[in-house]
C-alpha cells in the first residue's frame, strides 16, 4: 500500500517536472499577452528585439540625457539605468496606470524613455537594481 | 488601412479605418482627440522605425498606438 502511494506520487512528480520543463522550453503565454508580445515585437529595433528574444530585456537610449537603460521583462521594477560600462546603476519604477500585459508595459516603458524620459523620470521611483549580470538565454 | 491600437487591459484594442472615408476619418480623429483628453500618449513610427509621439491627429499616419499616462510604481 505505502510502496503504491510512492510509486502515484513519484508518477504525479515526473509529470508535473515534465510540464515545468515544456513550459520553460516553450513559454506559455494567454491570448493577452501573446497579443501583447507581438505588439512589442513590432516596435522594437532590429538590435532590440535580437537582444529581447536572446536575454529578455533590451537596452533603449533616452532621448534627452542620452543615458542607456535596461527594459526587462516584466510588469514593474523592470527598467534600470546602465553605467558607461554596462551596468546596473539605479532602478526607474514607472508603469502605465492601467494593468497592462508585460509586452505592452515594456512597449510603453520603451516609448517612453525614446521620446519622453524627463518627463517619465519625473514620475518613476527609483529603487535599488538586483538584477543578475550574468544574461539569462531563453 | 490604417489602425489605432489603444493599449488595454486585453493587449490592445484596434481600430482599423480606410482614411479614404470622410466619415472613417471623422470618426478616427474624434477617437484620436477622445483618447488625448483621458491622457494618453499617441506615437506613431518614423520611417527609420523609430517611435514618435504626436500630439495632432496624422491623418497619413498608417499606425498610431495609444499608450495609457503613467504612474511611478
Amino acid at each position: 500500500m505505502l510502496r503504491q502511494l510512492r510509486r502515484r506520487c513519484a508518477d504525479a512528480a515526473r509529470r508535473v517536472l515534465a510540464a515545468w520543463q515544456r513550459f520553460r522550453e516553450f513559454g506559455f503565454h494567454s491570448e493577452r499577452e501573446a497579443r501583447g508580445l507581438a505588439l512589442l515585437k513590432a516596435w522594437l529595433s532590429r538590435e532590440q528585439l535580437a537582444q529581447y528574444r536572446q536575454y529578455r530585456h533590451f537596452d533603449v537610449t533616452g532621448c534627452h540625457s542620452g543615458k542607456r537603460y535596461r527594459i526587462r521583462h516584466g510588469v514593474s521594477m523592470n527598467v534600470c539605468e546602465l553605467d558607461s560600462l554596462g551596468r546596473p546603476l539605479v532602478g526607474r519604477c514607472f508603469v502605465p496606470r492601467d494593468n497592462l500585459v508585460a509586452g505592452d508595459v515594456m512597449l510603453a516603458q520603451k516609448i517612453a524613455l525614446e521620446t519622453n524620459e524627463h518627463g517619465v523620470l519625473l514620475v518613476a521611483k527609483t529603487f535599488s537594481p538586483r538584477w543578475r549580470t550574468i544574461h539569462t538565454e531563453v | 488601412m490604417a489602425t489605432q491600437i489603444i493599449m488595454d487591459h486585453s493587449g490592445d484594442s484596434r481600430h482599423e479605418f480606410n482614411p479614404a472615408d470622410a466619415a472613417a476619418l471623422l470618426e478616427a480623429e474624434q477617437r484620436f482627440n477622445a483618447l488625448m483628453r483621458e491622457g494618453y500618449t499617441a506615437a506613431v513610427r518614423s520611417p527609420t522605425g523609430d517611435p514618435t509621439v504626436i500630439r495632432k491627429f496624422d491623418p497619413k499616419a498608417e499606425e498610431t498606438l495609444f499608450v495609457p499616462r503613467f504612474v511611478g510604481g
